[in-house]
């Protein structure tokens, strides 16, 4: 098992210019649960997860990580300094839709490289926690690959690969599966279950309903920068009260039906 | 009609004076790269005044004629009381003209990365030092590859502009042997061969480099 982080959203703000992308967003996460945010493209919900990271900065309301602030000082004051920022970043696992894997790195350097610059391991040791975690992803054999010659579900699993070997507490996941090939969505997936099995506290941003209905402990419907709903899958999913929810679904079953 | 004796002739005093093409294009670029990385740092800088001096910096080194730019600094560098040979003015002002290229080569490198590689970085808790030292710059560099072979390959070809200032490189040489031969087509011909012959080099090892560092 691991040591699993809580998050906490409260009243959370963020404008880009006088466009308000995430309006007063309140969210409990409970520790080593997995809640996914779903909603239609350009609702705010990879900015909410961004905002977990503080790789997006919002402008008002708090984010605590475990009761710990996280981007500010205290609530509406001065920005954290950027160490205790990076220090807090650490245990935050974050996966990306383009995955973001590093090309002139093989698939192990990838997973090394926090290892040895962050977390200060020697290079052996480094080394062989890279190795375990692509184990652990199924890619113990494509080590010394690099990430072009990877197949994006590979690839994908790398970079999941390649925030588990920091041992983070908390792991955010931005469509991890939206720009893969349809028949390579399920391995990745699979690796997800397998962490949220652990009891991993997951945040996951996905259009992949299956995955919210099965593994999810909590849905969170966003629309327009409002999270509209947070609830048991079922009830978001099967039971939806809200017209929105019910809008969205529709187009979804629509889009899917053949 | 064409001379072949002279042709082959003019190779023997030509090659010794490419050592100052070579010098004046070799040391042009290593002084380029230098001077292109700190501008294109202070161009990147969150200080708005190192910003503004990369900015014009780079305008007007673009802006005036490397011809120009030469003749100003064989001309001013004695009145303001430094007395340095031609070859070293020359070097120089090749090296301070391509800065102004080089930065723009690795600005646009570094800007043409996805955000993505950078974010991945930091969202693990990397410091920024090290996102440029493991990250952006190991792939911007090899980014520019091409377009700094490009920027050498013109600077082979601008070097002929120093002999202005005296240099006896390639082109100078061949007007000198074209007036004491009275063959100027054969000699330029020659002139013409060794420029291909360095860049074509040049070409071959840009070529080799780009594939050493493709991943």
């Amino acid at each position: 098992m691991v040591q699993a982080s809580s998050v906490e959203i409260r009243k959370v703000n963020k404008f880009y210019g006088p466009f308000q992308a995430l309006k007063d967003i309140d969210l409990s996460v409970p520790p080593g649960k997995v809640t996914c945010l779903i909603g239609p493209s350009g609702s705010g919900k990879s900015t909410l997860l961004r905002c977990i990271n503080f790789l997006e900065e919002y402008d008002s309301g708090e984010v605590r990580i475990d009761d710990q602030l996280i981007g500010y000082e205290v609530p509406g004051g001065r920005k954290m300094p950027a160490r205790k920022l990076r220090e807090m970043r650490r245990s935050i696992g974050m996966v990306f839709q383009q995955f973001n894997l590093w090309p002139h790195m093989t698939a192990q350097e990838n997973v090394a490289e926090g290892l040895i610059r962050v977390r200060g391991l020697p290079r052996a040791e480094a080394a062989d926690r890279a190795v375990e975690a692509l184990r652990k992803v199924g890619l113990g054999d494509k080590m010394a690959n690099h990430p072009a010659r990877l197949s994006g579900g590979q690839q994908q699993r790398v970079a999941i690969a390649r925030a588990i070997a920091m041992e983070p507490q908390l792991m955010l996941f931005d469509e991890p599966t939206s720009a893969l090939d349809p028949e390579l969505v399920g391995e990745v997936l699979n690796v997800m279950k397998t962490l949220a099995g652990e009891g991993m506290t997951m945040v996951v941003v996905t259009h992949e309903m299956g995955f919210a209905a099965h593994v999810a402990d909590q849905v969170a419907f966003m629309e327009a920068g409002e999270l509209v709903a947070v609830d048991a899958p079922a009830r978001i999913l099967h039971q939806p009260e809200d017209p929105r929810i019910q809008g969205f679904l529709r187009t979804y079953h629509e889009r899917n039906a053949f | 009609m064409f001379s072949i004796e002279t042709f082959f002739d003019s190779f023997g005093p030509l090659f010794w004076a490419a050592r100052y093409t070579l010098l004046v294009s070799g040391l042009g670029i290593a002084l380029g790269l230098v001077i292109g990385a700190l501008i294109c740092a202070a161009g990147l800088s969150r200080w708005t005044a190192a910003q503004r001096f990369a900015a014009i910096w780079v305008s007007f080194l673009r802006g005036v004629p490397l011809l120009v730019q030469l003749l100003l600094m064989y001309y001013l560098l004695p009145v303001i009381g430094i007395n340095v040979p031609a070859i070293a003015a020359a070097v120089i002002t090749v090296g301070i003209c391509a800065s102004a290229y080089i930065s723009e080569i690795w600005r646009g490198a570094i800007g043409a990365l996805p955000k993505g590689q950078s974010e991945a970085a930091i969202a693990i808790g990397m410091d920024p030092r090290n996102v440029w030292t493991r990250i952006i710059l190991p792939q911007a560099v090899v980014l520019s590859l091409p377009a700094l072979v490009n920027e050498l390959i013109l600077l082979v070809k601008a070097s002929s502009l120093v002999s202005v200032v005296g240099i006896l490189e390639v082109t100078r040489a061949s007007q000198a042997h074209a007036a004491t031969t009275f063959r100027p087509l054969e000699v330029y011909l020659a002139a013409a061969c060794i420029y291909l012959l360095i860049n074509l080099c040049l070409a071959g090892l840009g070529r080799y480099l780009e594939h050493r560092t493709a991943v």
